[in-house]
């Protein structure tokens, strides 16, 4: 079990420090918005995942499990309204010549 | 009793039900004491809020009482789906390989939750952003576009989310 965990949790890493390493990179709000918001859900994700395989089953991972589900829920609502204000004001996405 | 006010009833006793599992959930104790407070508090949210929570005019039976085993089901491919997309983008960010376009298509969900979730797991999915939801119609902005005609885009983007969901609601 604890070594799923340590998978689970160098994953978190690995997408987090991508996430961010696009935040850097990427041209401009839209792919931003892709890299960062959503590379880094799945980070969190996969830390708290991590948790839960490491409690095992007891009242704590319950907690962890409905913070999961409400982070979940609320943030590709986040994003969505980045996304969607910038869509509206009518930002052009950029688009790689080929 | 009108028909309305027997509507306006079934809302507030679902909304009430919905809200106290959400009790449940967060304090986890099974006190009398706990659960009377929480069946009581509920019911005095589900008497105010019940026409916000559930609309005038949703009245299908599967948009409320949604089948759970394939819910289920749905969470498991989603989490699937996140992860596989993930090490995509991922890859794209390290390498600098992405090729963004905005596409546009159609979705066949009917109800209001159903369309949300789908918008939701849309954007929860790495490399795919929902910028707009107006009636069946979604504006999805993709990292890595392969096309932009409408059908074959809506086909890869929603993929098996949208068969799925019309088994869990409308």
């Amino acid at each position: 079990m604890s070594w799923a965990a340590v998978i689970f949790f160098i994953l978190g890493v690995f997408f987090a420090l991508t996430g961010h390493l696009g935040l850097l990179k990427a041209p401009d709000v839209y792919t931003r918005l892709q890299t960062s918001s959503t590379c880094s859900t799945t980070s969190v994700l996969s830390i708290l995942i991590a948790c839960m395989l490491l409690s095992g089953i007891s009242p704590f991972t319950g907690k962890v499990a409905a913070i999961t589900i409400f982070f979940i829920i609320t943030n590709p609502v986040a994003t969505h309204i980045i996304a969607r204000y910038a869509w509206e004001e009518g930002i052009v996405p950029w688009r790689r010549h080929q | 009793m009108t028909s309305s006010f027997k509507w306006a009833v079934t809302r507030i006793i679902l909304t009430t039900i919905y809200l106290f599992a959400g009790w449940l959930l967060f304090t986890g104790s099974t006190a009398p004491r706990s659960l009377l407070m929480g069946a009581g508090f509920s019911f005095l949210i589900a008497l105010t809020t019940f026409k916000l929570f559930i609309d005038d005019d949703e009245a299908a039976r599967r948009t409320l009482l949604p089948r759970v085993h394939w819910l289920l089901f749905y969470a498991i491919l989603v989490f699937y789906k996140v992860y596989v997309a993930s090490f995509q983008t991922a890859f794209a960010v390290l390498w600098g390989k992405y090729y963004p376009r905005v596409v546009h298509f159609r979705t066949r969900l009917n109800s209001d939750i159903a369309r949300s979730v789908i918008a939701g797991s849309i954007t929860l999915t790495p490399g795919t952003i929902t910028l707009e939801l107006t009636e069946d119609h979604l504006v999805v902005h993709w990292l890595n576009a392969s096309t932009t005609h409408s059908r074959f885009a809506g086909n890869i983007i929603k993929g098996s989310f949208e068969k799925l969901l019309k088994r869990v609601w409308v």
